[in-house]
């Protein structure tokens, strides 16, 4: 089955250079190969999904870590020992599990929209279009797809290429500077999120935890834990020894100067607790600026509040594919490297450092971008806003830390994925329509187009998390998690009752949205000539209709969904447990030991020389 | 005696045979010159001059039957030292002594007396040079007039030959010499194309600034033979380091060190020696342009490579070891303020060229500003070298590193600057960013390899650039972290800063490489004639593509050659403190606890 993950890289890929040959004359063809290419996907990814299910959960049970299946590794570029030896290569190392099984069926899932509702929007380069959109559809998935690091990274800057081109020649009227300013953010952010990953694994190498550079996600994963539980550990043993070594002393004072036996196991004990001490604190130090380093690209990526002043520029003028794919697929790529580097390869500094900042951050996106969202007048600049509210869901429930919380965030993902990917559609097929997007130009189009009108509706129900539909289990996990933060780093309670308040508020500013331009009085803006006319048409509709499906299965049954990537959820879950576990030992054990035992004991020593 | 006689001989006499590649270059030159004023003709003399070419290649790799490298050398003794091991009759033993001790003292005698260093590295730069040969001189077949054709190909090839010079020069005098057969004919090759007076201020002003940065070079070799004592350079690192480890060396070494790099750094075009680029590259035709855009900066490279002391000498294994090699050969052997002069320079020239860049709408200057950036991202790999040698550091040496991005910078910025030669005519030359608007609709094939070399430039994973890039910041980002002394500590923390000054600036880049990709993709073509298809040219451009690419995607076989090319210091350690090292390099279980 290792192959199957290799075809769902490989088809677009060569689907994408087959439409580029194919040349711009022959638009009808490259429509109709890059369908079947897609749907081709669709069912590679869904045989993957169904396959990847039914795989005995005991096949991964072991230490907690990521333990990928389907797995499919070539050496790139050996960096130590001779070629062929395990290890010290950057790898061709991809595989599935339970965190990125959906996102690839997510991704495989939106590309047949995307093709369909391009079909007659775009006349112009179709062959490049096409090659472009299918470029891209392979750079998502190998980024969910990788497991080694390097790889990761070269897909996640691959995925800048064919979206700069997307909108910088389809897009809209300032289509150049969105394309070059969503390059540039992207990428400078993301080469400091290289740093950080080179930093970890050269520290890991330095520190000797490995005697071999390794490049492989699961691999450093476990080293960083071991690790960092390792340290701590040395810590309390040292502490422990001089403590018993002090108590000895208490009990026989010795006998002798300084230089007594006894004298010199303290001074020993001490030293060695002093070790301990510095080497957790660097490597404290150390995984504080690994995860600095990659939040940098990944908050970018997501986009967390303040760094994401490119979205709505990249999603106004990107053409409705282009949207589609950058709200449902690309920045789930910014969560999901929290979800797969972040948390696991910087676990204390995640909880200590980014807990606090990151969960802030996150309601802080919410509020912020539920408020811009109210007040737009582009619907599509609304949806674009709307975007950085949920992503702050996506991350709220990450950094809550639990299983519910992560599962929470994983829901979301695939939900924002899907709702705001078919709130985008609908957009573009209004756009179509009427070449305007001004709320202020619309008014009662549900009577006009009842098809589109009822899609809307439902697609907006999803999205502001009606029960029984999928946003709201998602949206209820991510605040069951974050109120049942475990700690005192963030006063959970606190942000889960102003992320209510954000649910609140999307609720208001979609469904003013909706009230505004299909309800209320008729007001139909001129329809300009080209474009269909009239209500979804028969293409239209099998765009969107698996969309929607899927957001009633998740509503209705999301438990299906929710046990394939448990295990691996648990996994990280346990990770940030033992993190939690880490952080409260130390810090107790600080208060119970002086910290300068040497010291102190020097003092005794001259005070005795004194005598 | 006649032992140390005849090594002496070999040793001083070995080498000839191996500059058999350097010889056929300077015959075919001189064909050329005398030829071109038989008959002028653009084919026929590109074809000479490819012959030649083909034909030093082919001695090259022929090469190793009749001019073994010194590797090889080295090798054979240490076989030989295990046969001996195994055998027990006395005259056998004697026999096969007799000729262990002669293999040594020639190695011996080799490295030290010997102007010419036959060995890996040095074949790997002349294959380096020949490569870039072929490619320039297909690339510039239709940029001469005809009646000039030949003497601009015999002044490549005499550079040529310059450049496998200076990687196998094992003396300050060749290796002067050597510097001046790549500089000399640059001055005439600037003359050729044209004679109007934009390329006669191009041509004097890169004449004067030339001749001066020779002279510093000199200044500083001549500061650096009466410190040393000889003009071997191993010799001259060994004594250097001797001095350093019982006394402060004294304050004119660092004269020299200062003047060298500051007369190398114009070759290399770092910054503050840069200034000239962008008019030279502008004011000459796009062919001089690519050629000074890579062929001095591998000369200068490696000449920074092989003055400072960055790479060992091959010695004799056990025995010969060199003393201080840690001190001698990791780059600082005139002093540990090499590697502050260089991280400075790497981060001011990265980042004034990346900068300058931002403002350029000629694209050759902004090629030019892309070339100074370049050789700030490559200094970063010099800069950090002696310390990945002398601890444990990252899997790959910033030797390596700087090696493997001259290839790559090689291939995307000849490739770059191929493609605005593809489109130019002499007449009228493609010079503004204006003029490439809408390329990917009028030429989509040529549009797609330039977005390939432009990416490869800003660095994105696939091409050569991010190969090398990536390399590069894992020598910085290895620099290891030694606790128990600040200011390695410290050092440690600049080298980081120092990467992370290299990918701001690679951001910074994208913006202005981004922006002929969003001239020649998102803008209405200006201009839908272009001149007719030539063959050479094409080629040019479909090899560095190929390179581009190659050592993008799967860039393991050339890293390993340049591996296996460059020697390490920990070969040059005595042997006990090999075996110490080796200790400290071992697995963490050993250490844990």
């Amino acid at each position: 089955m290792p192959t199957l993950l290799l075809y769902l890289l490989i088809l677009p890929l060569a689907t994408a250079v087959l439409v580029a040959a194919l040349g711009p004359a022959r638009g009808d063809i490259i429509r109709r190969v890059s369908l079947i290419s897609t749907l081709g996907s669709l069912a590679l990814a869904a045989i993957l999904a169904i396959d990847f299910a039914s795989q005995g959960r005991e096949d991964r049970a072991g230490p907690p870590g990521f333990a990928p299946s389907m797995v499919t590794r070539w050496d790139l570029l050996p960096m130590q020992g001779s070629p062929g030896e395990e290890g010290a290569a950057i790898q061709f190392y991809i595989g599935v599990d339970g965190l990125n099984i959906w996102l690839v069926v997510l991704t495989a899932l939106l590309m047949v929209p995307c093709v369909l509702v391009s079909w007659t929007a775009i006349e112009e380069r179709t062959h490049e279009f096409y090659a472009w959109l299918l470029a891209l559809q392979t750079g998502m998935t190998g980024v969910f797809l990788a497991f080694d690091i390097v790889l990761f990274y070269v897909f996640f800057e691959l995925t800048l290429v064919p979206l700069f081109f997307l909108i910088g020649i389809w897009g809209g009227p300032q289509r150049q500077y969105a394309a070059r300013k969503f390059f540039i953010y992207t990428l400078a952010a993301s080469l400091i999120t290289l740093l950080g990953v080179l930093g970890v694994i050269l520290v890991l190498f330095q520190e000797r935890v490995t005697d071999k550079v390794t490049f492989s996600i699961p691999q450093l994963v476990r080293l960083v834990q071991d690790h960092s539980q390792k340290l701590p550990e040395d810590v309390q043993t040292a502490r422990k020894r001089l403590a018993d070594t002090l108590d000895e002393m208490a009990k026989a004072p010795p006998v002798g100067g300084v230089d007594s036996a006894a004298d010199r196991r303290l001074r020993a004990a001490s030293k060695d607790v002093d070790e301990a001490e510095s080497k957790l604190a660097f490597w404290r130090k150390v995984q504080l600026w690994v995860f600095a380093a990659l939040m940098c690209g990944f908050a970018v990526k997501v986009p967390l509040a303040p760094l994401h002043t490119w979205l709505p520029l990249a999603h106004v003028e990107a053409p409705t594919a282009g949207s589609v794919l950058l709200a449902g697929v690309l920045l789930k790529i910014g969560v999901y490297g929290f979800l797969r580097l972040c948390v696991p390869l910087a676990p204390d500094a995640s909880l200590t450092f980014g807990a606090p900042l990151i969960s802030v951050l996150a309601v802080l996106g919410i509020i912020y971008g539920s408020f811009c969202a109210l007040a737009q007048d582009d619907i599509k600049k609304l949806v674009a806003y709307s975007s950085v509210a949920h992503l702050g869901f996506c991350m709220l429930g990450l950094f809550a830390l639990n299983e519910a919380g992560l599962s929470g965030s994983l829901l979301q993902m695939i939900n924002h994925g899907l709702s705001t990917g078919a709130l985008f559609l609908l957009v573009g097929m209004l756009y179509e329509r009427y070449h305007t997007r001004k709320m202020a130009d619309y008014g009662g189009m549900a009577s006009r187009l009842h098809l589109l009108g009822a899609a809307m509706v439902f697609i907006t129900m999803t999205s502001v998390g009606l029960p029984g539909l999928n946003g709201f289990v998602g949206e209820t996990l991510v605040l069951f998690g974050m109120y049942d933060f475990q700690g005192n780093e963030v006063n959970g309670r606190l942000l889960a009752s102003l992320a209510c308040f954000g649910v609140l508020l999307g609720a208001w500013y979609m469904l003013t949205m909706v009230r505004g331009v299909f309800f209320g009085e008729v007001k139909e803006p001129h329809h300009h000539g080209h474009g269909p006319r009239g209500d979804l048409n028969l293409r239209e509709i099998f765009a969107l209709a698996p969309i929607a499906l899927v957001c009633v299965a998740l509503g209705v049954y999301p438990k299906a969904f929710l046990d394939v990537a448990r295990p691996d959820l648990q996994a990280l879950a346990h990770m940030a447990g033992a993190a939690r576990q880490r952080a409260l030992v130390t810090v107790s054990d600080k208060s119970l030991v002086e910290k300068t035992p040497a010291r102190a004991d020097e003092k005794t020593a001259a005070n005795r020389i004194g005598d | 005696l006649t032992i140390v006689d005849s090594s002496l001989f070999t040793a001083l006499t070995g080498y000839i045979p191996s500059l058999a590649p350097e010889a056929i270059l300077g015959v075919v030159a001189c064909v050329l010159f005398l030829g071109g004023t038989w008959r002028p003709s653009r084919r026929l003399w590109g074809l000479v001059a490819l012959l030649g070419l083909a034909g030093a290649g082919f001695t090259l790799w022929a090469s190793s039957d009749w001019a073994p490298t010194m590797e090889s050398l080295r090798d054979q003794i240490a076989r030989q030292e295990e046969r001996l091991a195994t055998l027990v009759m006395p005259h056998e033993r004697a026999a096969e002594e007799t000729a262990l001790e002669k293999n040594k003292l020639t190695l011996h005698t080799m490295t030290y007396a010997s102007p010419i260093q036959h060995t890996r590295l040095a074949i790997l730069i002349k294959v380096l040079a020949l490569v870039g040969g072929v490619i320039l001189v297909l690339f510039s077949w239709n940029d001469m007039p005809a009646n000039q054709a030949s003497d601009y190909h015999g002044c490549l090839l005499i550079m040529l030959a310059g450049v496998c010079l200076i990687g196998a020069s094992n003396e300050m005098i060749t290796l002067f010499l050597a510097l001046e057969m790549v500089s000399i004919p640059t001055y005439i090759m600037l003359y050729l194309p044209r004679q109007d007076s934009a390329v006669q201020e191009a041509a004097m002003k890169y004449f004067l600034i030339s001749v001066f940065s020779s002279a510093l070079t000199l200044f500083g070799f001549s500061y650096l033979y009466g410190v040393a004592g000889t003009t071997n350079l191993p010799a001259m690192a060994e004594a250097l380091a001797i001095g350093r480890a019982t006394a402060p060396l004294p304050g004119v070494v660092l004269v020299a060190l200062v003047m060298v790099v500051a007369g190398l750094g114009f070759r290399i075009t770092a910054v503050p020696f840069h200034f000239y680029a962008p008019d030279v590259y502008q004011g000459t035709t796009t062919g001089m342009a690519a050629l000074l855009a890579f062929i001095p900066k591998v000369a200068g490279f490696m000449a920074l490579i092989r003055l400072l002391g960055f790479v060992p000498p091959i010695l004799v294994p056990g025995v010969d070891s060199a003393p201080l090699a840690s001190l001698a050969f990791t780059g600082q052997s005139m002093g540990e303020q090499a590697p502050v002069l260089l991280w400075i320079m790497a981060a001011v020239t990265m980042t004034l060229g990346n900068l300058l860049g931002l403002l350029q709408d000629n694209i050759k200057r902004m090629l030019a500003y892309s070339s100074v950036a370049h050789a700030g991202y490559m200094l970063i790999g010099l800069a950090v070298a002696p310390k990945l040698a002398s601890g444990p550091g990252a899997p790959v040496g910033g030797v390596e590193a700087v090696l493997f991005y001259l290839m790559a910078y090689g291939a995307m910025t000849i490739g770059a600057f191929g493609v605005l030669n593809y489109l130019s005519t002499p007449e009228r030359p493609v010079e503004t960013i204006d003029e490439l608007a809408g390329l990917g609709r009028s030429r989509p094939g040529l549009a797609l390899v330039m977005v390939l070399f432009l990416f490869s430039l800003i660095g994105m994973p696939l091409t050569a650039g991010f190969a090398g890039k990536l390399m590069l910041f894992f020598g910085a980002m290895g620099a290891p972290f030694q606790e128990d002394s600040p200011a390695l500590l410290e050092q440690a923390r600049l080298y980081r800063i120092l990467a992370l000054i290299a990918v701001l600036n690679a951001a910074i880049g994208a913006w202005f490489y981004l922006r002929i990709a969003v001239y020649m993709y998102l803008r209405e073509p200006i201009q839908t004639e272009w001149p007719a298809r030539s063959t050479p040219g094409f080629l040019a451009i479909a090899l560095c593509a190929l390179v581009t690419l190659g050592a993008g995607v799967y860039p393991g076989p050339l890293v390993r050659a340049i591996q296996n090319a460059v020697p390490h210091v920990t070969d040059a350690l005595p042997t006990t403190h090999r075996a110490a090292q080796h200790q400290v390099d071992g697995p963490a279980v050993a250490r844990g606890d």
